[in-house]
């Protein structure tokens, strides 16, 4: 079957009712998230991931895709309006954003984001339809060994664009690969790190490890910092309708902010930060007449907004082609997702499109229902999300910890999971607090077990050689991207001016 | 969110020292944590039995990779304590903290003995609330309870979440029983 066809058969799961409904709670969910800053979707999913349990593989995976594309349209409004990007695909957003929104005129700053996240998520997700099946072609001949390339690679990458400090990074990847190995070992039965104890023995889910690190220990973070944060929200000044002559200074910035978030989204960068700023740095650089006196001036560029946004949700859509087509997270909200996957016993990779073709196109065309849902849900309806950021901080957070324990309580039954909770609570806050990136250990947990598994059949095919790592072509072209993409962060940041570093040191989300 | 991280490459400059004091004692005992966990990991990797098989290597494999790695990275977290290249910490606020890590303590503890979810749960919300400097605690504790009472019809009867049962939950069941 051509991808069309197969496209057509994954819109007939996506618009059963029940898989509606998943969409819509999750781009509601994405959207209230994104809006409020300090949670991003990477920690909705993880909250999501217990209680998602009951909901059937198809309707848990369109729900978290709807939280990531939502979460993507929402951190726009917080981006604007407050100048507090709601997650770090957002910060470009504000640079522009909120000078319009203070110059009155962000009703237009809305609408040219939300259009701009419209653009730049479907034509994306399109994009990913074309490419991931030539992807799975490629991925079908590989074996072991550029298996286990691909996921240094991963490694690699996630420890080095992350964060501030590859030492760091690499820390957390290493600590992600500790955690990785308690419980039975798959090839024999081997209990590692148990310590006698029977929880231990099987594994530590993937659900606590995310939800402590991000969300009891983004809490612990933020309770830990004295208060000094200006919450001054800007009113929604002006129209969200765009004029004919406002989307014609918007449709270049759309075109240009798409493609450099699909083509950085797949590549193990560490999600949109890198194509937000690029789209942002070439709008400013290109803009000419009017566009260049608001871009300098306090006014405010519609055209800073439209690339960026465009740019944030195409990449969203470009994170999707390695997770679904070679089981790599190339962010934090992927790399969740990814466990997700596993958690219904399905291995996203090549064979996932041969083995269970209807839940991957039905979520390729559920992105396409997200967006519309997304666009009607962003437009008029913006002064809804905007009320969220009134809610005080003490029931938000305490509502967050309610929510994690309840989820993690739920699915598994047991006291223990919550003691273990509390301690990788606390790891996440000292690595918050340290300047440790977070999302290394989540790739490391998820991904480790993995690679082992692929080293050691490797070995075994190759009778305990060492040297088939090395022999195959593909698995060298591999290794020297991975080599490649840790010096690449070093040589940008060098290249870069002072103050756009700090962009850069966030966690991604 | 971190803002004032700064980034690697600036952060080697050696004409800036960001602290007038030589070294980051907070950072040496992150490294000793390190080396610690390595010396666990080791410890429990070299006492699993022998195998003969194909692959020449058995489960203990990867457990000493993982040893090792965090052996190096640990060496290089005291390079990095020793020259202070640790982002700067803004100041601690102890009691927020305090009162988070006691409400988890709290719910542990409460379902330990039998409290069951909503108790347990709104002891949770209410002392993180009053963390998150929301007063008076018995307010906060009393909308915690019921939030979670909430919580426990909509989880435990709409989706069918095995939530611990206690004597309020047991009140709520009943009529959900017939």
């Amino acid at each position: 079957m051509d991808t069309f066809s197969l496209l057509l058969n994954g819109l007939a799961v996506a618009i059963e009712p029940m898989n509606l409904l998943f969409a819509l709670i999750g781009v509601i969910l994405g959207t209230a998230v994104g809006v409020m800053p300090g949670i991003g979707p990477a920690l909705t999913v993880a909250l999501l991931l217990p209680v998602s349990l009951s909901f059937g593989a198809t309707g848990s995976l369109i729900m978290f895709a709807g939280i990531y594309y939502g979460g993507m349209y929402g951190g726009a409004i917080s981006s604007i309006l407050l100048n507090t990007p709601g997650e770090t695909a957002s910060i470009m957003t504000a640079v522009e954003g909120n000078k319009m929104a203070r110059d009155g005129r962000g009703g237009k700053a809305l609408g040219a984001a939300a259009i701009g996240s419209f653009f730049g998520g479907s034509f994306a997700t399109l994009g990913l339809a074309v490419v991931a099946p030539f992807m799975v072609m490629v991925a079908l001949s590989f074996g072991p060994a550029e298996y286990f390339a691909l996921m240094v690679l991963s490694f690699m990458t996630v420890s080095a664009a992350f964060g501030g400090s590859i030492i760091r990074g690499l820390t957390a990847l290493f600590l992600g690969l500790a955690i990785g190995l308690v419980g039975i070992d798959k090839l024999t039965g081997q209990a590692r790190l148990a310590f006698g104890v029977a929880e231990l023995r099987d594994n530590i889910s993937i659900a606590i490890v995310a939800v402590g690190l991000f969300a009891v220990g983004e809490t612990l973070y933020i309770a830990s910092q004295k208060q000094n944060i200006s919450d001054k929200v800007e009113a929604i000044k002006g129209s969200v309708w765009l004029t004919l002559a406002d989307l014609k200074r918007c449709i270049r910035p759309y075109i240009r902010g798409t493609l450099l978030g699909f083509s950085f989204g797949p590549l193990p960068t560490g999600g949109a930060e890198i194509p937000t700023f690029l789209s942002y740095s070439t709008e400013r650089k290109t803009a000419k007449g009017v566009a260049k006196e608001e871009f300098e001036g306090p006014k405010g560029a519609i055209e800073g907004v439209a690339g960026p946004e465009a740019a944030n949700n195409a990449s969203a859509a470009g994170t999707l082609i390695p997770l679904l087509t070679l089981g790599l997270p190339t962010s934090a909200t992927a790399a969740i997702m990814l466990a997700g996957f596993q958690q219904y016993g399905l291995q996203p990779g090549p064979l996932l499109f041969t083995n269970n073709p209807d839940i991957v196109w039905g979520l390729v065309a559920s992105l396409f229902i997200a967006n519309l849902m997304l666009v009607v849900l962003n437009l008029p309806f913006v002064g809804v999300w905007v009320k969220l950021l009134m809610i005080p901080r003490p029931w938000l957070y305490a509502g967050i910890l309610t929510f994690a324990t309840l989820g993690i309580v739920g699915a598994e039954g047991s006291v223990f999971a919550l003691v273990l909770l509390l301690a990788f609570g606390l790891l996440g806050f000292l690595m918050r607090r340290f300047g440790y990136p977070l999302a290394p250990v989540l790739v490391g947990t998820i991904l480790g077990p993995l690679a082992e598994e692929q080293l050691r059949r490797g070995l075994m095919i190759n009778r305990g050689d060492w040297t088939f790592l090395f022999t195959s072509p593909i698995a060298l072209t591999i290794y020297a991207i991975a080599f490649a993409a840790v010096l690449g962060p070093v040589i940008w940041r060098a290249l870069q001016p002072k103050g756009a570093n700090t962009a850069f040191a966030m966690d991604g989300d | 969110m971190s803002t004032e991280t700064e980034g690697a490459g600036e952060s080697r400059l050696p004409s800036e020292p960001q602290h007038t004091t030589g070294r980051d004692l907070a950072g040496l005992a992150i490294a000793l944590g390190l080396f610690a966990l390595a010396i666990l990991i080791w410890w429990d990797a070299s006492s699993y039995p022998a195998r003969r098989n194909y692959a020449q290597v058995g489960p203990e494999i990867f457990p000493y990779v993982v040893a090792a790695g965090l052996v190096v990275f640990g060496f290089l977290t005291v390079r990095l304590a020793i020259l202070s290249e640790f982002p700067e910490r803004s100041e601690m606020n102890w009691p927020p903290v305090g009162w988070i890590v006691g409400a988890v303590v709290a719910e542990i503890t409460l379902l330990s003995i039998g409290a069951g979810f909503i108790l347990a749960s709104g002891a949770l919300f209410g002392l993180s609330a009053r963390g998150m400097g929301r007063r008076p605690v018995w307010f906060t504790v009393l909308v915690g309870v019921c939030i979670s009472a909430l919580l426990y019809i909509l989880f435990r009867h709409g989706l069918g979440l095995s939530l611990r049962a206690g004597p309020l939950e047991r009140l709520i069941d009943s009529p959900f029983r017939r």
